[in-house]
């Protein structure tokens, strides 16, 4: 379970995120949605403890982030947008070295299993930079997924993979929510949300506009109903605002 | 009206004469901003107390280490300027290193460019050649920098020769070496790129620098019995018949080209120097057209769209990236990782296959203990007394590799620095992080200064006069090796410390930096040891109060209570490290993405 109360980061005079609240429960896959700079990456970030709340307390699991970090940390897997891997590691040796780290009991035999899930196993012995950049994807998405996180935070995954990836990518995270794993899911794509989401959370100026199934959100806003997720999108952070102005 | 397709197209579009692509003027603004606006950034951190303490500390040291201390300026470093007896010595050396640049490779960060540089500049309509002249511009920047450095380190000896024109002559001299480095490396890409035409290419280079090398090792092995006899008098006497070594007529004619560069640095008078600088400059401007008609070359044998050159430059650079694999694609062995166990062991576990793979560690280490050991050989054989010369050689490698070492060896946050954002999700606390990324490049580097120790053994065993002979005794050598593991965590703390407290001001990542910055390295390496000897203070106080105390109260221990003096200064020192360490971990945890991302 992942639970956030009153989120709030500050970058000197700027806020990114303001008092930002909600819970993502096991089997949940919250959709976090909002227009670019609306502070997403900046709430993903604080959620894998990556970045210090300015105040706020997030918990992962019931442990808190700041006060209990590491025993949090071992409890959920962060897969950027962009990522980052070691360049002198092979493939296998990225899994072996997340083992490690996180203590994984049965990696042995779940290693070439996850080879297998994402397509890895031809490509288990080459380095980062003989990888394209989908498969530099699909291990990222390995090895957060090696430890069987019970909170898993996405962003933007789909980035560079094929439409089989792609398939094959929405299969896992479904899966992992189905074995009850908190998944929060940071895209622009919005039928990917809408097809994987149980819930939204839009974002506009790092502010909560929108929290709920798309139902729950169109009950507080009946103008919405019978709309598009795009419009709907558009509609609540008024990212039409300048279209029309300009139109 | 324009002639070409694309600029009627362009014409027509925007109802504007087209206007001719401007690549270097771009290029130029690119790098000027950047410069400005790095520093702006690294001015505005001036604001935080330990960055304003920094600078206070840094302009203190600078103006002492340059101004002030005779050991570096004024003192004897100068009087090195003052004498050209050494230019032959110099000369051999560069010689050295530029023939290890076309023989190992140059330094692989030579042709390196950024992301941003290949996905805009590549794209662009800026040929090879415009590259080439944007990465001389970005060298003359460190250039400009070292020059000044040792410019000053070097003012007042050398008799009446100004400051300007020494400035100058240095100017010439690292901009030769860079330019050379740079060219080797472009060859050697060419080899690469062109497989057996581009080997062909740089065939020619390789003869020649074979033969010029050659001639120098020819020179030496002419003298040797001189060096042999010169070897029974100490390393003064060997030092001055290495010298006639090479002012003999082969090593001479070999070694002028360098020569000739460097006399114009240590000429003592004006008149001599307005004689010979303009060759200097010479070899300048034929080095700067070698360069730029090398990228003809490439021009005429890459007939490819500007994206795919681009894409297989792209792809060279990364097959620079370490050499990870050999030519039959095999990655060098590492030490396998237990699946279970400490998590932080795999931190040190990953620098340490980093450093394998990517810093030819191994390569380095070998080349060590072979040199040494050739050395050994050649000493035992020449001199009665190789004890002495053997013994200094050896301690002189451990204490550059002490020191040097971890400017080398940047295998730990200095690399991982730069990717921050990854580490903090590990469920690892900040002591644990920072303790793993110094223990890893501790036990690298440790290895390498043992393995030095290894030559003397043998050398000792079977000869066990040598040990008599140099004065070291056994437990003069426990006590070292003892030593050594904790000497050296404390240089990589002080490093890593640094890189973790100032982001924005320390260069991160692992490439390594040539003759052009090496002024900038020598301040660096003043201030660690500067650092490094408060640090060890005590250590060394408790250490000698312990041998002091044991030859006063005439302990059974004897000889051995250096090892015990050593035992307790390794212990003071432990002491010291670990409330470090935790402070360290403590900055780890509080250190923000935004707090790096300037930096680098």
């Amino acid at each position: 379970m992942i639970e956030v109360d009153r989120y709030t980061k500050l970058y000197g005079d700027t806020v990114a995120v303001q008092s930002l609240s909600f819970v993502v429960r096991p089997g949940d896959v919250l959709g976090l949605v909002g227009p670019n700079g609306a502070g997403k990456t900046t709430t993903l970030r604080a959620l894998a403890g990556i970045l210090q709340p300015t105040s706020g307390n997030i918990r992962i699991c019931g442990l808190d982030l700041r006060t209990d970090p590491v025993a949090a940390k071992s409890r959920l897997a962060f897969i950027p947008d962009e990522p980052a891997l070691f360049d002198y590691l092979t493939v296998t040796e990225h899994l072996h070295f997340v083992a490690r780290l996180y203590g994984v009991p049965d990696a042995a035999p779940r290693i070439p299993v996850l080879l297998e899930e994402l397509e890895l196993t031809a490509k288990a012995n080459a380095l980062p930079s003989e990888l394209s950049r989908g498969m530099k994807q699909k291990l990222a998405i390995a090895c957060g997924l090696l430890h069987q996180p019970s909170a898993l935070l996405l962003d933007e995954p789909l980035t560079g993979l094929d439409p089989v990836g792609i398939r094959r990518m929405k299969e896992t995270i479904a899966a992992r929510a189905r074995e009850g794993t908190a998944v929060i899911l940071s895209s622009h794509l919005l039928h990917l949300v809408e097809e994987l989401c149980t819930r939204l959370l839009v974002i506009r100026r790092g502010e909560a506009v929108a929290l709920g199934t798309i139902a729950e959100i169109v009950e507080g806003r009946p103008e919405l109903a019978g709309r598009s997720l795009e419009e709907m999108f558009i509609a609540l952070t008024g990212s039409d605002a300048g279209q029309t102005a300009t139109a | 009206m324009s002639t070409s397709f694309e600029g009627t197209i362009v014409t027509e579009k925007i109802g504007a004469p087209a206007r001719k692509p401007s690549p270097m003027s771009a290029m130029l603004f690119l790098y000027a901003r950047t410069f400005l606006n790095r520093l702006k950034s690294q001015i505005v951190r001036v604001r935080s107390p330990r960055y304003v303490a920094a600078v206070i500390m840094g302009v203190l040291y600078i103006w002492w280490a340059l101004f002030r201390n005779s050991r570096f300026g004024g003192g004897p470093l100068a009087t090195l300027a003052s004498t050209d007896q050494l230019v032959p010595v110099f000369a051999a050396l560069l010689l050295l290193s530029a023939a290890r640049w076309w023989i190992f490779g140059a330094d692989r960060s030579t042709l390196a460019f950024t992301p941003a540089e290949v996905q805009f500049l590549f794209a662009a309509p800026v040929s090879r050649r415009a590259l080439i002249h944007a990465k001389l511009l970005r060298l003359q920047i460190a250039i400009f920098v070292n020059t000044l450095i040792w410019s000053v380190l070097l003012r007042g000896g050398g008799g009446s020769l100004e400051g300007w024109r020494r400035g100058l002559s240095l100017w010439i001299v690292f901009s030769v070496l860079a330019l050379h480095r740079l060219g080797a490396s472009i060859v050697r890409a060419n080899a690469i790129e062109h497989e057996n035409a581009g080997r062909r290419r740089s065939l020619l280079p390789l003869l020649v620098f074979g033969a010029l090398v050659g001639a120098v090792v020819f020179g030496l092995l002419a003298q040797f019995a001189q060096l042999k006899a010169a070897a029974e008098d100490g390393i003064r006497a060997v030092g001055s018949a290495i010298l006639v070594a090479l002012h003999q007529p082969v090593p001479s004619y070999a070694l002028w080209p360098v020569r000739v560069l460097l006399e114009p640095v240590f000429t003592k008078s004006g008149a001599v120097w307005i004689t010979i600088a303009p060759i200097a400059l010479l070899i300048l401007l034929l080095h700067y057209l070698w360069v730029v008609r090398l990228d003809a070359s490439f021009e005429e044998a890459a007939l490819e769209a500007t994206q795919h050159r681009a894409e297989r430059l792209q792809r060279f650079r990364t097959s620079q990236m370490g050499k990870s694999r050999s030519r039959t694609g095999k990655l060098a062995r590492v030490p396998k990782l237990a699946l279970t166990g400490r998590p932080e062991v795999a931190i040190a576990w990953k620098n340490i296959v980093a450093a394998i793979r990517g810093g030819a560690w191994r390569t380095q280490l070998i080349a060590f203990t072979l040199g040494l050991a050739t050395l050994a050989i050649v000493t035992s054989s020449t001199s009665a007394r190789a004890g002495d010369v053997f013994m200094g050689v050896t301690l002189g490698w451990g204490a550059m590799l002490l020191f040097l070492g971890p400017l080398w060896m940047r295998f730990d946050l200095r690399l991982d620095l730069q990717r921050l954002a990854v580490i903090k999700t590990m469920p690892l606390s900040g002591l644990q992080v920072v303790t793993a990324e110094i223990a890893g490049v501790t036990i690298l580097h440790t290895l390498t200064v043992w393995s030095l120790m290894i030559v003397p053994i043998v050398m000792v065993i079977q000869d066990p006069s040598l040990l008599r002979e140099s004065g070291v005794t056994i437990p003069l050598w426990c006590s070292i090796a003892l030593a050594v593991p904790l000497f050296n965590a404390l240089m990589f703390a002080i490093q890593n410390g640094t890189a973790l407290l100032f982001p924005a001001w320390v260069r991160l990542g692992t490439d390594a930096r040539g003759f052009e910055t090496m002024g900038q390295n020598l301040l660096t390496t003043g201030a660690t040891t500067l650092v490094a000897a408060v640090a060890l203070v005590f250590p060394v106080g408790i250490g000698i109060v312990t041998v002091w105390l044991s030859d006063v109260l005439d302990s059974p221990l004897g000889v051995w209570s250096v090892l015990a003096g050593t035992l307790l200064g390794c212990a003071v020192l432990a002491l010291e490290l670990w409330p470090l360490l935790i402070w360290l971990g403590t900055v780890f945890e509080k250190t923000d993405l935004s707090d790096v991302a300037a930096g680098g």
